[in-house]
C-alpha cells in the first residue's frame, strides 16, 4: 500500500512516502513562488528516493500546509494541525503536547493519549516567533541561522528582546550589536524571546509531557535549550526528521483513508 | 452572495448589508426624512425613532484604505474606526444629518473628536456610557438618554413624547421578536438559512428605515414560508461570539469550510434583539436606560459582567446544539481580548471546543483563516470520533 502526504509551507515544501506503514522516501526544499511546482519538485525527489517513478503509483495522496489547496495529484487536504499531531504521535506515541514552529506561524497542539487533537492555540497573525523571525534575526547579526542554532553561541546572560514584531526586533538587535553587547548573548535572547512566546501560548492549551517540537525551527538547538528552561521539561526527541512530521502526518491519513475505503489494514 | 433564497426583502437586505447608502435609506431622503449616524449597540436607537429619524449605524463597509483617517488615527487603533472614518473623510457619510459618538470603546470615542475637527454634519453629539451595571449606571444613563433626547428636540425642532417613545420602543420590540423568528430557521438539524444570510437580515435592519424594514422583515418571513431548500452536510454547528461584525464574507469563509454558524453574540446579531425593552415601565426613558445598561446581554466592555455573558452564550450553544464556538477580535480590540481567554476556559468545562481568531474590519488573511476554522473542525470531527 503505497502513500505520500505533502506538506507545502511558506519556507519549506516537505514530501513523505510510505509502503504498508514504513517510510521509504522523504524530501524537503526550499519552497518556490508556486505551491504546485514546488509540490512537483519535492514529491519527485522523493519518488525517486523511494524506488518509484511516478506519482500513478502512489494509492492515496493527503496534503496539508499553506499550500494545501493547489496540489493537483493529492486527494485531500488537512490542516498542519492535524498533520502535524499525526506524525508526532506516530514518532512518539506517548506525545500529549506538540509545539511546532514554522516558517511563518507556531502553533502549540494539545493531544489525548489516543493522539486525537484536544485543542491548539496558533500564533496571532504576524511573523513573531516563527521561522522568518530567525531568518531576519540572522541577517541582522549576520550569523546565519546555524549561528543562532550552535549550543556553544548560547550566552549565559540573554539580552531582554522586548519586541514581538519581526521588523522591530530586528532594529532592537540591530542597536544592541552597536551597543557591543556580546553576540553570544543577543543570540541567546533572541531564543529565549521565541521560547518565551512558545511557552505563554503552551499555557494556554497547558503544557503535558511528553512534550515535541517539530517543525523548521527544531532544529535550532539554542531554541531547543530555552524552551526546555521555560516549560522545565525535557523535549523528546523525535526519531525522524522533525521538519517532515506535518508531511509524515498526512502520509498516515492517507494510508488510513485508504484503509477505511479498501478494508485492507495497514501493517 | 450566493443564495437559494427568493425573496425581494432579502435582495433589499444583501442591497444594505454590501454598501452604505442602500436604496430604502436614499428613499428616506428623497422623501425629506433625516438620518442619524450613530456608533455602537449601546445607543438607545429608538429615541431616533422617536423623533421621526432614521437610525443608521456606522460601517466602513466598501473602504479599500486608510489613508486619509490614518493622518488623525494610530496605525494601532482597531481597523473599524479607521475604516469607518475613512469612509467619512471620502464623502460617503455626506447624507447624515446628525451624528451620535459613544465612548464604547476609547477607538470609537477618538472618532467623535476628529470627526468634528474635519466634518461638517451639522448636530454631532457625544454620549457617556458607564462602565458598570448597577443602579447608579442605569441613573446615570437615564440622564444621559434625556440629555440627548433635549439636544435632539432643539436641533432637528421636534417635541419627543413619551408616548412618541413608548410607540417606537413598541416598534423596536416588534422588529427584535420578528428578528429572534428568523434565528429560529436556524434551529433545526438542516437550518433553512446559513449564518452569512442571517447577518445580511441583521446589518440590513441597522441601515434601513425601521417602519419600512419591519415591512420588509414581515414580507421576507411570509417569503420563508415556501422556502424549502435547507443546509445538509455541514461538518459542524457553529457560534459566533464577538464584538462588530458586519462583513457576511467572514462568515461565508467559515462555512465554506464546512461549518455551519447557527447563532452569535455579536453586535450586529443576537445581543440586538434576544431581549426586548421591558414596556411596563410608566417612564419609557428609564426603561431604555435599564435595558441598555442591565437588561440587554452585554458585551465585554461592561465591567463584572462576564458571568451573565457566559451564562448567555451557553444558553444559546445550548439552544442551538452547537459543536463549537469560534470568538472573533478585532486588532487591538482591548474589550475582547481577555474575554475570549475566559470564554476558551469556562466552555472548556463543558466540553465545547474554541477558537479564537484575531481579524481586521476588512478581511485580510483568508488563508490564515480558513487553516484555522479547518483545524477546528478536523478537531471538533476528531473529538466525536474518539469519544463514539
Amino acid at each position: 500500500m503505497v502513500v505520500a502526504g505533502v506538506d507545502i509551507g511558506s519556507a519549506t515544501g516537505k514530501a513523505v512516502i510510505m509502503i504498508d506503514g514504513r517510510i521509504v522516501g522523504t524530501s524537503v526544499l526550499v519552497s518556490t513562488a508556486h505551491p504546485a511546482k514546488t509540490a512537483e519538485i519535492v514529491m519527485g525527489q522523493a519518488l525517486e528516493q523511494a524506488g518509484l517513478s511516478s506519482v500513478d503509483q502512489l494509492k492515496h495522496v493527503v496534503c496539508t500546509g499553506y499550500g494545501r489547496l493547489n496540489i493537483p495529484y493529492a486527494k485531500e487536504n488537512l490542516s498542519e494541525i492535524s498533520c502535524h499531531a499525526k506524525g508526532a504521535h506516530w514518532m512518539v506515541p506517548s506525545v500529549r503536547t506538540v509545539i511546532d514552529v514554522g516558517g511563518q506561524d507556531c502553533k502549540v497542539i494539545s493531544l489525548s493519549p489516543k493522539g486525537t487533537v484536544l485543542e491548539f492555540k496558533m500564533n496571532d497573525r504576524c511573523a513573531a516567533g516563527t521561522g522568518r523571525f530567525f531568518e531576519a534575526m540572522a541577517r541582522a547579526l549576520c550569523c546565519g541561522l546555524e549561528g543562532l542554532s550552535d549550543p556553544a553561541n548560547q550566552g549565559d546572560n540573554p539580552c531582554a528582546i522586548s519586541n514581538q514584531c519581526s521588523v522591530f526586533a530586528e532594529s532592537e538587535v540591530v542597536t544592541l550589536v552597536n551597543e557591543g553587547i556580546e553576540l553570544e548573548n543577543i543570540i541567546s535572547g533572541i531564543n529565549v524571546s521565541v521560547a518565551s512566546r512558545l511557552t505563554s501560548m503552551s499555557r494556554r492549551v497547558g503544557i503535558i509531557n511528553d512534550v515535541v517540537l517539530t517543525g523548521g525551527c527544531s532544529k535550532n538547538q539554542g531554541l531547543i535549550m530555552a524552551l526546555e528552561t521555560k516549560i522545565k521539561t525535557k523535549l523528546i526527541a523525535l526519531p525522524h526528521d522533525p521538519q517532515i512530521a506535518g508531511a509524515l502526518g498526512a502520509a498516515i491519513f492517507a494510508a488510513e483513508r485508504l484503509e477505511a475505503e479498501t478494508g485492507n489494514k495497514c501493517p | 452572495m450566493e443564495t437559494g433564497i427568493r425573496s425581494a426583502a432579502f435582495q433589499t437586505f444583501i442591497e444594505a448589508t454590501s454598501g452604505i447608502m442602500n436604496s430604502e435609506l436614499q428613499a428616506w431622503k428623497d422623501g425629506g426624512g433625516k438620518v442619524m449616524g450613530f456608533f455602537c449597540t449601546t445607543v438607545p436607537e429608538e429615541l431616533f425613532t422617536a423623533a421621526g429619524l432614521a437610525g443608521f449605524r456606522m460601517r466602513g463597509t466598501g473602504s479599500t484604505s486608510t489613508e486619509l483617517s490614518d493622518a488623525c488615527f494610530s496605525a494601532i487603533n482597531c481597523s473599524y474606526p479607521r475604516h469607518t472614518m475613512n469612509q467619512a473623510l471620502e464623502g460617503h457619510y455626506d447624507f447624515l444629518d446628525g451624528l451620535v459618538c459613544i465612548n464604547s470603546c476609547d477607538h470609537v470615542r477618538r472618532v467623535y473628536d476628529n470627526w468634528i475637527r474635519k466634518l461638517g454634519t451639522p448636530f454631532v453629539k457625544v454620549m457617556s456610557l458607564p462602565r458598570k451595571v448597577g443602579q447608579p449606571q442605569i441613573d446615570w444613563y437615564f440622564d444621559e438618554i434625556n440629555k440627548l433626547r433635549k439636544d435632539i428636540e432643539a436641533h432637528f425642532s421636534v417635541e419627543i413624547t413619551d408616548e412618541s417613545l413608548r410607540q417606537a420602543i413598541r416598534l423596536h420590540n416588534e422588529i427584535r421578536a420578528l428578528q429572534k423568528q428568523v434565528y429560529q430557521f436556524r434551529l433545526p438539524d438542516a437550518p433553512l438559512m446559513t449564518g452569512e444570510e442571517t447577518l445580511a437580515v441583521m446589518v440590513a435592519g441597522t441601515a434601513i428605515p425601521k417602519p419600512r424594514y419591519k415591512v420588509l422583515l414581515e414580507e421576507f418571513l411570509k417569503d420563508m414560508q415556501s422556502h424549502k431548500e435547507t443546509h445538509k452536510g455541514h461538518r459542524a454547528r457553529v457560534m459566533i461570539i464577538g464584538g462588530e461584525l458586519d462583513d457576511t464574507e467572514f462568515i461565508r469563509v467559515i462555512e465554506e469550510q464546512g461549518a455551519l454558524v447557527v447563532t452569535d453574540s455579536t453586535c450586529y446579531g443576537s445581543r440586538l434583539m434576544w431581549r426586548p425593552v421591558d414596556e411596563s415601565y410608566d417612564d419609557p426613558v428609564k426603561a431604555m436606560a435599564n435595558y441598555y445598561i442591565y437588561d440587554r446581554p452585554s458585551c465585554p466592555r461592561m465591567y463584572g459582567d462576564q458571568p451573565r455573558r457566559i451564562a448567555y452564550t451557553r444558553e444559546l450553544a445550548k439552544e442551538f446544539r452547537v459543536d463549537g464556538v469560534i470568538g472573533e477580535r478585532l486588532m487591538f480590540c482591548d474589550q475582547w481580548l481577555v474575554e475570549h481567554y475566559m470564554t476558551n476556559d469556562d466552555l472548556k468545562e463543558d466540553g465545547i471546543p474554541f477558537l479564537a481568531i484575531d481579524r481586521e474590519y476588512l478581511l485580510s488573511g483568508k488563508g490564515q483563516l480558513r487553516t484555522r476554522v479547518q483545524a477546528f473542525l478536523e478537531t471538533i470531527e476528531g473529538l466525536r470520533s474518539e469519544q463514539s
